[in-house]
């Protein structure tokens, strides 16, 4: 398609293949990995497939559709988008709460990147298969360590910028094409490793036994809801900022909807796959979470024949998950500014990266700033962003309008009428249902107090700037947001 | 531990809903880009929507002609008329039948 005509000087993916990976890049990440499965195996197992199925094809699908749809639909980044839709206001204000939530994950999300840096660096040295290893001691010892932790975090946001200055094109596109394809390359070594251990069946088990009674518990259908909701990125403005560098002739509701919602969560099925043959095989608890994968898994490397090699694919394998992700959050926020200020794509990443950065320290720093940080915005944040992304699009563009406009248009597959009330009424039914059930689960604790300050402060915050900016004259964009691209 | 039918079914079930669809999904996508890259480079222009969609767009239009974004969404629908009309590779299922039943708006 390099041929087709262009209607602006924006940069634009290379190929389709490049635009499938950045998405599945941007939405595979550490929750795919390590959650995904044994959250299955905890509700009910092929059950909780069937749920998950269900709202995956049922909203995730349907929504993402809709926010790359909006980004090629205006061809600009979060806060222009807006624009488009909104007009000049104080409710341009609703992007601002989006790239405000964004950069707030990532300030979070890149000491998790960290850790995962750290695991694959140690996975090269074979650490994990020397004499006398402690996993246990290895993983405190890394969170106990702040200039550890920091300098990690220093060396994530310093090489996603080193990406990013270097463009759509020739920076995101060329990573994110070797490395979605390797991420799979490594779970796939692992899962015939681990399928071959005596006792790999059991995990098998675990995460594909059915027990339908799960079906019918209210806990298992707002897991899945998470599930779907969250791994799929929907909301975040990543699906709007990768779909505002699609070309004109592409189209949106198979790769950006159906392709992105059900390949991003075939990854999580073949992690479920990699990891729980291998917990069974050697007797390890399922549900530890996080400690699953940098202590229980850990210990088991050097038990099981190849263990070096395979902890060095799935550790590699885990990094690139993490850092793809992590790359197309911090875009989000660099082609909004780039958009919006007279900076440069180069300056404009300095200013972005170095803000996370800073941002970032306190929970670099402690594990415990980290962990409050992600519950306050996985549970509060994330679904403000995503009402605001849906709402607009659903209240003020119109879902029809959208959908005859853009959606259908060089489509791949026909998008009919259906598809409406899911955008207006659903999926913004679905977040204002997650924000009060979890403000009422967490009633008077301080997650529930954080949560509530960023969903009265972030709108007040992004309506009163732009009240301010947009009564004046917008500077120009130096260049456009793909850089030199 | 032998695996039951019903976890084995379940497998089964997973693997064709998720990379099933996830493979067939990525397969008719990349063939579509090749289709229109191979259109493209035969002719400048392409038809922009199938039968459905363009005939949905003309019927969203009359309906709204007050629309702020009308004017917008008859350009898109006179531009696809316009390409079926000049050019003879189509991308969408159109018969010969259809496009000359098409009139611009």
């Amino acid at each position: 398609m390099a041929d087709a005509p262009t209607k602006t000087a924006r940069a634009e993916w290379g190929t389709r293949f490049g635009f499938l990976m950045a998405m599945i890049g941007a939405m595979v990440g550490a929750g795919n990995i390590w959650r995904f499965p044994y959250v299955t195996g905890n509700n009910g197992g092929g059950a909780f497939i069937l749920a998950f199925l269900t709202l995956l094809f049922l909203l995730a699908a349907p929504g993402l559709m809709a926010e790359v749809a909006l980004g090629r639909y205006t061809g600009k980044g979060v806060i222009g988008a807006f624009r488009d839709v909104v007009g000049r206001g104080g409710l341009v204000g609703l992007g601002v709460v989006v790239l405000l939530v964004n950069v707030a994950l990532m300030s979070y999300y890149s000491p998790v990147v960290g850790w995962t840096l750290y695991y694959a660096i140690h996975s090269l040295l074979f650490t994990f298969t020397g004499s006398g290893f402690d996993p246990t001691a290895f993983w405190e010892g890394l969170l106990e360590n702040p200039a550890l932790m920091i300098g990690l975090h220093t060396v994530v946001m310093g090489s996603i910028a080193a990406v990013l200055a270097l463009g759509i094109r020739r920076g995101v596109e060329r990573l994110v094409v070797y490395a979605v394809p390797a991420l799979v390359l490594s779970l796939l070594v692992m899962t015939v490793r681990g399928l071959t251990l005596p006792g790999a069946t059991e995990g098998i088990a675990f995460v594909f036994g059915v027990e339908w009674e799960y079906l019918t518990y209210s806990s298992t259908w707002i897991t899945a809801l998470g599930q779907a909701l969250f791994s799929t990125g929907l909301g975040w403005g990543i699906a709007l900022t990768i779909g505002s560098y699609l070309r004109e002739y592409d189209d949106v509701p198979l790769g950006g909807g159906v392709f992105t919602a059900v390949g991003e969560s075939s990854i999580g099925i073949l992690a479920a796959l990699a990891i729980f043959p291998v917990v069974f095989a050697t007797g390890l608890e399922p549900d530890e979470g996080a400690n699953l994968t940098f202590i229980s898994l850990v210990q088991v490397f050097p038990e099981i024949p190849l263990g070096g090699v395979v902890a060095v694919f799935f550790f590699v394998g885990f990094f690139l998950a993490t850092y793809t992700s992590g790359l197309l959050i911090t875009e989000v926020s660099v082609t909004t500014l780039s958009e919006e200020t007279r900076l440069s794509r180069i300056q404009t990443v300095l200013v972005v990266c170095g803000g996370i950065w800073l941002l970032g320290i306190p929970s670099a720093y402690s594990v415990d700033v980290l962990d409050y940080l992600d519950f306050v915005f996985g549970n509060w944040g994330l679904p403000l962003a995503t009402l605001a992304i849906i709402g607009v699009i659903g209240w003020k563009l119109g879902p029809e309008r959208l959908r005859v406009l853009s959606v259908n248009r060089n489509a791949g597959v026909y998008v009919g009428p259906w598809w409406d009330p899911l955008i207006k009424y659903v999926i913004p039914a679905v977040m204002l249902f997650i924000v009060a059930y979890f403000a009422y689960d967490e009633y008077g604790t301080p997650e529930m107090i954080g949560g509530m300050v960023v969903l009265v402060t972030f709108p007040l915050i992004g309506y009163a700037l732009m009240s301010v900016l947009e009564g004046r004259d917008r500077p120009g964009t130096a260049e456009p947001a793909g850089g030199d691209d | 531990m032998a695996l039951t039918a019903e976890v084995l079914a379940m497998l089964a079930f997973t693997l064709l809903a998720f990379y099933g669809v996830a493979g067939w999904a990525l397969t008719r996508t990349l063939r579509q880009e090749s289709r229109k890259v191979e259109i493209l480079r035969h002719q400048d222009r392409m038809d922009t929507y199938s039968p459905a969609a363009l005939e949905e767009l003309r019927e969203w239009i009359e309906e709204n002609p007050d629309d702020p974004r009308v004017d917008e969404a008859r350009e898109r629908y006179n531009e696809c008329v316009d390409v079926l009309r000049t050019t003879d590779r189509h991308f969408y299922d159109w018969s010969d039948e259809e496009t000359s039943r098409l009139e611009p708006i």
